[in-house]
């Protein structure tokens, strides 16, 4: 037995186009190179713009986060402008967020990721039958109520925003809007909608309040055994059959993770800075190592690029976002040896390569490090050291946790709202630098603006995909998803869903991830110092 | 049954998420009551790499029916018209598009990136990216002015950026139960159904746009979005105020000014500084007036509004 090469085009499921090539050897991967092959340029087309073009723009780079991306456009802004943002704005633009989020973990679950096991790899597994019931694509029982059910939320951003996805209600100084009682009312029964019809009596198999007395790995087993209720959940049931076809045993990845935290306080964030972000967040931001077992606070000047093996001719040096100087190949071949991504690998400056997304997310909120009144939720990180570190069935744990938390901080954002006070303090425009970032569902996104003239002169923006399917870097380590292929079983490689498994854990945004350049006239971007 | 595949080109996935959004028919009525079988879509297909490869060869060879090729973003033609910037399953996407685009029975070309080329193709468009039949408002686009697929029609544009779930369903619909003699397309090959009314008709700030009572900025409960606050509604095609977004607003109700997004010159003005959410004046008369009025009539239009306005046009009207 040699070694064998698989080149997968495309990994469907995950959002824009992603490629895999693997190499497995007895029937393990033995390497992997994730590759990005779609390029559109959207800091490019941003230059020279108008200063709140990102509001209008950057929403499109990705159709699913959307929302994010318009929460860091605007927060970018409003750092620049130095505004002021009234606590009504700061809620409701948390909301929007909360609720696009909210949205995408029924629809990631059901729509990408638990088809997979309707793969007849799965057919002996004892749990097959009731996985094909719930789950086969289009015709499951609860795929179709989860797709259907994803929309409802996301009603609640329409009330505020005019429709989802692409709206860009948010702007530097507050928000479009200015709610009033029918649509705070609307929202509420929205969520009490998508509550009492799918996540008790589906996703749970109990009230919320039982399951946030889920605080540990024991707690969640005693949860499991507790009843038939439980257990027969779509959260039991694929908690059970996941460790029951081995999903626990592979993809884990680089083990170290990033979260820019997110959610700004109403009452801490109304004069936003960049230095002043980190504690005015209601969730932390970190960074997690979990072989030292220790927590950090992150920082938007740790972020570093490298464009050793992407389509960009860059040097090898590894670069903050904006001391880049753009200098593209045009012929893209995949050179695996080489360049073979448009993605660029990012990297902490201390730390390296991080893993961005829920997981992420939830291992930094069982730091003790941030602020005392901040978010703490111990549950992931125990289940993480209990079952051995990362691994797919981990991954999605810590997706599908993140649901009641948002819930209950969607209920406060409706609750705290002060209908008759003001949504908007019209700002002054001016030059100057900012930064936004928040978190998307799958992880951490910025975006940094650079105003000058009146216009924009540098726009950037690293998505969580940028970090997670990051080709090699200078040092040749591997992207979080490249180390994640590493030592999954391939049964059959004429279908080599594992492949499929993991990619999709990462909940991967492929159209979110590629940087741009200015290939016609390969000018120089504008340096930021980041000192 | 009727054989779908939907791909993506230079695209952002928004008019799939806003697809999945439908109710009335939701996307799984589709498939169990309208005997829509739907090969392939990125976001929802089964098949991966070699699998989703050969079906797609069976298509282009004639072994499987294909009766409607949906298509989202761009065509992308970088580098030097390679297409190689935008590669899938093995190949640049244009040339699935290409070969596909022969043997489909319909083109249906979801939301503005594939039906004029939308923010990518913005200046300096750097992807090289068109519309399927048109880039802006110019024909030919990446098929060309002649193309027509299998039965006889041009791509049907379903424009907006993204477009609404039920102009996607309700196409899909049409030709499933073929009931498509029943659409009229307009002269940007849009189903006039869904484009023949202004965004405007229907808004709920109508009777301000009369009274020439204006939003003078945002977070306010008063007033209409188009004498500052640059909103389109009055000039754009859509029936975004007559089919609500998510089931429950849309954007001038909520407050936000329609941008324009259905028509092929979304974003329009390329966004250069001071066009972003400020009405274009000349001599305090906004530059774009709605359609078919004269500017002296429409001066005088408005000043006689101002004049007849009552009072209460400038109060707070949606109040808490």
């Amino acid at each position: 037995m040699g070694i064998q090469t698989l080149d997968i085009s495309p990994v469907g499921r995950v959002e824009g186009d992603l490629d895999v090539r693997v190499e497995i050897e007895d029937g393990q991967v033995v390497n992997a190179w994730t590759h990005a092959e779609l390029f559109r340029g959207f800091e490019v087309i941003l230059r020279g713009k108008d200063p709140q073009a990102g509001l209008i723009v950057t929403p499109r780079i990705c159709g699913i986060c959307g929302g994010s991306h318009l929460t860091c456009a605007s927060w970018a802004l409003d750092t620049a402008w130095e505004t002021e943002v009234p606590r009504n704005a700061i809620l409701a633009r948390n909301l929007g967020q909360l609720v696009e989020t909210i949205q995408s973990i029924p629809r990631y679950f059901y729509g990408l990721f638990a088809i997979d096991l309707t793969n007849k790899k799965y057919q002996h597994s004892r749990y097959y039958n009731e996985a094909v019931r719930r789950f086969a694509a289009f015709t499951g029982k609860h795929y179709e109520i989860g797709v259907t059910i994803s929309a409802k939320p996301v009603e609640i951003y329409a009330l505020l925003g005019g429709q989802w996805p692409h709206s860009s209600y948010m702007v530097p100084g507050g928000v479009m809007c200015a709610p009033t009682l029918t649509d705070i009312t609307r929202a509420w029964s929205i969520l009490e909608y998508f509550r009492t019809n799918w996540l008790e009596p589906i996703w749970l198999g109990c009230s919320l309040e039982r399951y946030e007395q889920i605080q540990t790995y024991d707690d969640f087993m005693a949860w499991l055994h507790e009843n038939r209720n439980h257990r027969q959940s779509d959260l039991g049931f694929y908690w059970r059959m996941g460790l029951d076809i081995g999903l626990d045993k592979f993809g884990g990845g680089v083990g170290k993770y990033v979260t820019w935290g997110y959610l700004p306080h109403e009452d801490r964030y109304q004069k936003p800075t960049i230095e002043g972000r980190n504690a005015a967040m209601i969730m932390k931001s970190g960074v997690y190592d979990s072989f030292s077992d220790t927590h950090t606070l992150m920082d938007h000047t740790f972020a570093r690029e490298n464009t050793t093996h992407s389509w960009y001719d860059e040097g090898k040096e590894d670069i903050h976002p904006f001391a880049r100087t753009t200098n593209p190949i045009q012929k893209n071949d995949k050179d695996f040896n080489n360049a073979y991504s448009w993605s660029t690998a990012v990297r902490h400056v201390d730390y390296g390569r991080l893993e961005a997304g829920p997981l992420a997310r939830q291992l930094v909120a069982g730091g003790k490090h941030g602020e005392s009144w901040q978010h703490y939720d111990g549950f992931i990180l125990d289940v993480f050291k209990r079952m051995g570190g990362p691994s797919v069935h981990v991954r999605q744990l810590a997706r599908v946790h993140e649901l009641v938390k948002l819930y209950r901080q969607a209920e406060h954002c409706l609750r705290e709202f002060k209908l008759n006070d003001p949504w908007y303090i019209k700002p002054k425009e001016k030059d100057g630098r900012g930064w936004g970032a928040t978190e998307a569902a799958r992880g951490s996104l910025c975006h940094w603006v650079e105003l000058e003239d009146g216009k924009i002169k540098n726009y950037q923006v690293i998505a969580p995909t940028t970090w997670n399917v990051g080709p090699r870097d200078a040092e040749q380590k591997r992207g979080p998803i490249e180390e994640a292929l590493i030592g999954i079983p391939i049964a059959d490689p004429t279908d080599p869903i594992e492949v499929g498994h993991v990619a999709r854990s990462f909940d991967s945004c492929l159209v979110c991830t590629v940087h741009a350049h200015d290939a016609k006239t390969g000018e120089e971007l504008a340096r930021f110092r980041t000192a | 049954m009727t054989n779908v595949i939907w791909l993506q080109g230079g695209a952002c996935s928004g008019n799939t998420m806003s697809f999945l959004n439908a109710e009335e028919p939701t996307v799984c009525d589709l498939i169990a009551d309208f005997g829509i079988k739907v090969l392939w879509h990125p976001s929802l297909g089964l098949e991966l790499g070699d699998s989703l490869q050969a079906m797609l060869w069976d298509c282009v060879l004639g072994k499987i029916p294909l009766d409607i090729l949906v298509f989202e973003g761009t065509v992308v033609n970088a580098p030097n018209g390679t297409g190689e910037w935008n590669r899938f399953a093995h190949r640049p996407m244009k040339d699935w598009v290409s070969d596909l685009a022969k043997i489909a029975k319909f083109v249906v070309a979801v939301g503005d990136c594939a039906t004029w080329g939308g923010i990518p193709a913005m200046a300096p468009n750097p992807s090289e990216s068109e519309g399927l039949q048109f880039l802006k408002r110019q024909k030919g686009g990446f098929l060309g002015t002649d193309y027509k697929s299998k039965a006889g029609l041009p791509v049907i544009n379903i424009p907006g950026c993204p477009a609404h779930p039920d102009w996607i369903t309700q196409i899909l619909v049409a030709i499933a139960t073929g009931r498509l003699d029943d659409i009229t397309l307009d002269e940007l090959n849009r189903p006039q159904t869904f484009f023949k009314t202004f965004t405007q008709t229907g808004c709920t700030r109508n009777i301000h746009f009369a009274y020439k009572a204006t939003t003078a900025e945002f977070g306010q409960r008063k007033g209409c979005l188009f004498y500052d606050l640059g909103c389109r509604g009055p000039m754009t095609h859509s029936s975004c105020n007559r089919i609500l977004w998510n089931r429950v607003s849309s954007k001038t109700r909520a407050g936000m000014p329609c941008l324009g997004c259905t028509e092929p010159e979304f974003p329009f003005y390329d966004l250069k500084p001071g066009t972003v959410f400020k009405t274009q004046t000349v001599m305090g008369v906004p530059k774009e007036i709605p359609p078919g009025m004269k500017k002296k009539e429409y001066a005088l239009l408005t000043v006689v509004a101002k004049d007849a306005a009552p009072d209460w046009a400038d109060e707070d009207i949606f109040t808490v």
